[in-house]
């Protein structure tokens, strides 16, 4: 009987130990203090909260160290859970508090990039408009000088009419002071026979004076040539005129000559008694025929020949 | 033996009466000032938290806290000191949170404001340099 109620006895002694054990080492568990706990370490491994709440993360902490406190001491549940729902709420302010600050540090940092850049636009609109003031200045310059070559050409053109003109004008004059006549031939000058001494090639000194004008001309318009021709009368024989033509023309060659210029811009001819330019009839007619005629080359020093 | 029993009964009623005197004068002295100024520090915090525009930008926050104060000051009226108090301390910390979620909001909206200011910036910047 004994041995019999020990047998019994046992299983239920085992079994009772068994649920004190399992209620012994079951965990007291409290939810909201479960949860502040888990909070607060999500609010403590952000380093933002950490730098940036760092006082209002350890009055969180107090308030935590307070509801773990009323847990340990056995407190019941409300009691706890008053104290855990002051800390979770704590814990939740301080994270609000540093996104607060991180999204002000924003601002600034935006506010600071959007200076830069407006002043990145302000130096680039000075910029071009810099380049577009010296692109305008570039074509007001290149145009000014344009209109001042311009104006140099005018001037040139109307200063080199001037001066051809002037040159035309100074020709004409001296031609006329020569008493040069226009021929087929170009500008002739005649020399009469009362310039040379009778029957003789030396010119007088009236003669010499005209030869000295042609010497003048010659010298101012060096491209110019000459070709002397001497005439005579029909009166003596053909031989002594050929001959007497041609000495008065050497003689004007040679006057020019004397007046400094050069043998190679002359030519002579004596044509004697041919070509006369009036009848041999009368004395005054002979006297037209005793003759020297200067022919004056073109511009380029060319001479129609005869 | 019955004035011995007389003596000590007087003497056990005198310690009790005053025992218990002091009992009150105690739970007087501990219970009912903090609690006006707990429900006063609250009040404060759930202005505040308004003023900072939490009706728009954590409404859920402010509206608890509004509550709880309303509590706060019935349990005053009550004069159930011990509740008024802990009311008070959650209407507070409720107001706080709901202060800080405001801020934030405000802050945040402000600080996209000026990126966006700086991108469109940057955007015309660039269009500007392209031309």
């Amino acid at each position: 009987m004994l041995k019999n109620l020990k047998n019994r006895t046992v299983p239920s002694l085992l079994l009772a130990a068994a649920v004190m054990a399992g209620c012994n080492s079951m965990p007291r568990q409290n939810v909201m203090l479960a949860e502040a706990r888990s909070d607060y370490g999500t609010a403590q491994s952000n380093p933002n909260v950490v730098k940036l709440a760092s006082s209002e993360l350890k009055d969180a902490a107090l308030a935590l160290d307070q509801a773990n406190a009323a847990f340990a001491d056995r407190k019941d549940d409300e009691q706890v859970n008053k104290l855990a729902y002051l800390a979770r709420q704590k814990i939740a302010t301080t994270q609000e508090i540093a996104k607060r600050k991180v999204a002000e540090q924003a601002i600034i940092d935006a506010g600071k990039e959007r200076d830069q850049v407006r002043l990145d636009q302000r130096t680039m609109e000075a910029d071009n408009a810099r380049m577009d003031a010296s692109i305008a200045q570039n074509r007001v310059a290149s145009a000014q000088i344009r209109a001042s070559n311009a104006e140099a050409q005018t001037l040139d053109a109307q200063r080199m009419t001037a001066e051809a003109e002037a040159r035309t004008r100074d020709l004409e004059a001296m031609l006329a002071d020569m008493a040069a006549t226009k021929s087929e031939r170009g500008m002739v000058i005649t020399l009469g026979d009362v310039l040379f001494n009778v029957n003789e090639a030396q010119l007088k000194p009236d003669g010499l004076r005209n030869v000295q004008k042609l010497a003048a001309f010659m010298t101012k318009y060096p491209q110019r040539t000459v070709l002397v021709e001497g005439f005579t009368d029909s009166t003596g024989s053909s031989a002594h005129n050929l001959e007497l033509s041609k000495r008065r023309a050497e003689s004007v060659r040679g006057a020019l000559e004397s007046m400094g210029i050069a043998s190679d811009r002359s030519a002579t001819r004596g044509y004697g008694e041919s070509y006369p330019v009036a009848g041999n009839d009368t004395g005054a007619n002979r006297q037209l025929n005793r003759r020297v005629e200067i022919i004056l080359s073109d511009d380029q020093g060319r001479v129609v020949p005869r | 033996m019955r004035l011995k029993m007389n003596k000590n009964s007087l003497r056990f009623t005198l310690t009790t009466l005053s025992c218990v005197g002091l009992a009150v004068m105690a739970a007087c002295s501990t219970l009912k000032t903090p609690a006006t100024a707990d429900v006063a520090v609250s009040k404060a915090a759930v202005s505040n938290a308004a003023d900072a525009g939490a009706a728009e930008y954590a409404p859920m926050e402010l509206k608890l806290a509004q509550e709880k104060l309303a509590a706060a000051n019935k349990a005053m009226l009550a004069k159930d000191y011990k509740l008024a108090r802990d009311l008070a301390a959650q209407a507070q910390v409720d107001a706080k949170l709901a202060q800080s979620k405001a801020n934030t909001a405000k802050a945040t909206a402000a600080a996209d404001a000026v990126q966006d200011d700086v991108r469109v910036l940057r955007e015309e910047l660039d269009r500007a340099g392209r031309q």
